[in-house]
Parts: C-alpha cells; sequence; structure tokens
C-alpha cells in the first residue's frame, strides 16, 4: 500500500513548491494532502490515513507548536510522524517542536536534495 | 555577519533555489525605495529585542515573472498566487534576518507576511530607523529588499 503525506502551510505557493521537491527528489506518494493550519490539518488527520505530516511553524489561528501539542493529545494521531519545513531555526523553538513530538526540521529555503536527506530515511 | 551581506546572501539564496532564477546585486545602499507605481510589496514585521519591518517591493511585471518561475506555471495578472508567493519570499527573507539579528529563537517575533499592491504608494518609517536598501537585477527587471530597524 502507498503512503499519503500531510502539507500543512499557510502559504498555497509553499504547499505547491514542497509538493515539486519531493517529486524532483523522486519522493512519491499516493496522496498529498493540504492544509492552511494547525486546525485544518487536525481534521485532516482525524479523517484520512496519513503516515507523514510535513508543517510550517508560523501559522494563523493554529501555528505548528500548537498542532504538535494538540496532536499529541489525541491517541489517535499521536503517532503519526511530524517533520517541520520552517523559517524558523533558534534551537529553542526547533527544540521544543522536537519535545512535542517532532522528528526533524528543513529550513526554508531548501532543495530537493535537502528534502530527500531528511524525509528519505524517515519513509 | 554584516546585515547588507546576509540579505545579499539570502536572496540570492532564495531565489537560486526556491524561485528557479538566477539574480544579482545592482545597487547597494539605495537611498530611498521612493514612491512606488505598478507594484507589489511583500512586508513581514520584527518585534522582540529588535523592531521594525522586512520588505520587498517588486514591479508588477517582474512579480508576474518571478510568481511564474517560482510556481513553474504561466501566470498573467497581479492575483492571489502573486500575493501569496510575494508574502512567502518576504516570510523566508524574514527568518533569514531573524537568525542574524536574534540570539535565540524567541527574543524576536515575525508577524505573518502581508502584501500591498498598488499603482502609487511608498512605504515610510514611523520612527527613526536604521535602513539597508538593496536593488536586485533579474532577466526581466530589478526590484528592492528593504530592511528598517528602530534605532
Amino acid at each position: 500500500m502507498g503512503k499519503n503525506v500531510l502539507l500543512v502551510d499557510d502559504s498555497s505557493t509553499m504547499r505547491k513548491i514542497i509538493g515539486r521537491s519531493l517529486r524532483q527528489a523522486g519522493i512519491e506518494f499516493d496522496n498529498i494532502f493540504e492544509a492552511g493550519d494547525g486546525l485544518e490539518a487536525l481534521a485532516v488527520l482525524e479523517k484520512e490515513k496519513v503516515d507523514i505530516v510535513l508543517s510550517d511553524i508560523n501559522m494563523p489561528n493554529m501555528d505548528g507548536i500548537s498542532f504538535l501539542r494538540e496532536k499529541a493529545n489525541r491517541s489517535n494521531i499521536k503517532n503519526i510522524p511530524v517533520l517541520m519545513i520552517s523559517t524558523e531555526t533558534g534551537d529553542d523553538i526547533i527544540g521544543e517542536a522536537k519535545s512535542l513530538g517532532a522528528v526533524g526540521s528543513i529550513k526554508k529555503p531548501f532543495t530537493p536534495d535537502k528534502v530527500n536527506e531528511i524525509l528519505g530515511p524517515l519513509l | 555577519m554584516d546585515i547588507s551581506e546576509k540579505i545579499i546572501e539570502s536572496t540570492i539564496e532564495i531565489f537560486s533555489t526556491m524561485v528557479m532564477m538566477d539574480i544579482s546585486v545592482e545597487e547597494r545602499d539605495v537611498a530611498d525605495s521612493g514612491k512606488l507605481h505598478d507594484a507589489i510589496t511583500g512586508l513581514i514585521g520584527l518585534a522582540g529585542t529588535h523592531k521594525g519591518v522586512l520588505a520587498i517591493h517588486i514591479p508588477h511585471q517582474v512579480a508576474i515573472a518571478i510568481t511564474s518561475s517560482f510556481l513553474g506555471m504561466d501566470v498573467d495578472e497581479i492575483n492571489e498566487d502573486v500575493e501569496d508567493a510575494v508574502g512567502e519570499l518576504a516570510n523566508m527573507l524574514g527568518g533569514n534576518i531573524k537568525a542574524v539579528l536574534a540570539e535565540n529563537g524567541r527574543d524576536i517575533d515575525l508577524s505573518l507576511p502581508s502584501t500591498i499592491s498598488g499603482a502609487s504608494y511608498q512605504l515610510q518609517p514611523s520612527k527613526d530607523v536604521d535602513k539597508v536598501l538593496i536593488r536586485f537585477r533579474t532577466g526581466g527587471g530589478s526590484f528592492l529588499v528593504e530592511l528598517q530597524l528602530e534605532k
């Protein structure tokens, strides 16, 4: 059975760029779901089978850190891995994300090679 | 690293890796962005230990070309895709500048990006600021990156 990914970013441009980078990196998913913030992401996770989440941090309504915190409280979805893709590089913010269950981070801007290097081993 | 150098390095990196467009510095130490005509500006605010605004000012036709290259599809007018792309450029630049200015990730907060677009407008600082303004050249015209930091 193929894998499904959820892209969470308030920028539709960035969601398209991440999707393009996945293809350029040779990483294929059966389904690419999209969400514009943490609230939408939680709704997708409750409804769809998702194998991994790629999430921004700075977003309206519910940011990436609050999304991780809320997801960790829901037993049915808490084990789905989340990789942060963000302009945030500060150790304390990335550290907080990891303490809430994030499995790693990719800094924007990024190349398809960088996506492959970090995401590949997680699949 | 000098903040001007970081802006140049970050802007060129963002354009080469994400927009898929080669750019170069056309003019450093631009005095003033002045009145902007038929342009779109992406803005991101900085708050905390450093307060200010980072802006990228792009003429409409250049913004359309940048968005087309960014998205890998033809765009022929200023629309939501262009506004989103220009906002995201400001967001990535803001993140890079924050990494230089911040002692740690929590002492500067970035706003969500916003855009202004119009036939004639001007960005004016409300307080005494240190300003960095750099003009970049693309194959289809130039654009400005501006950082204003409260003194």
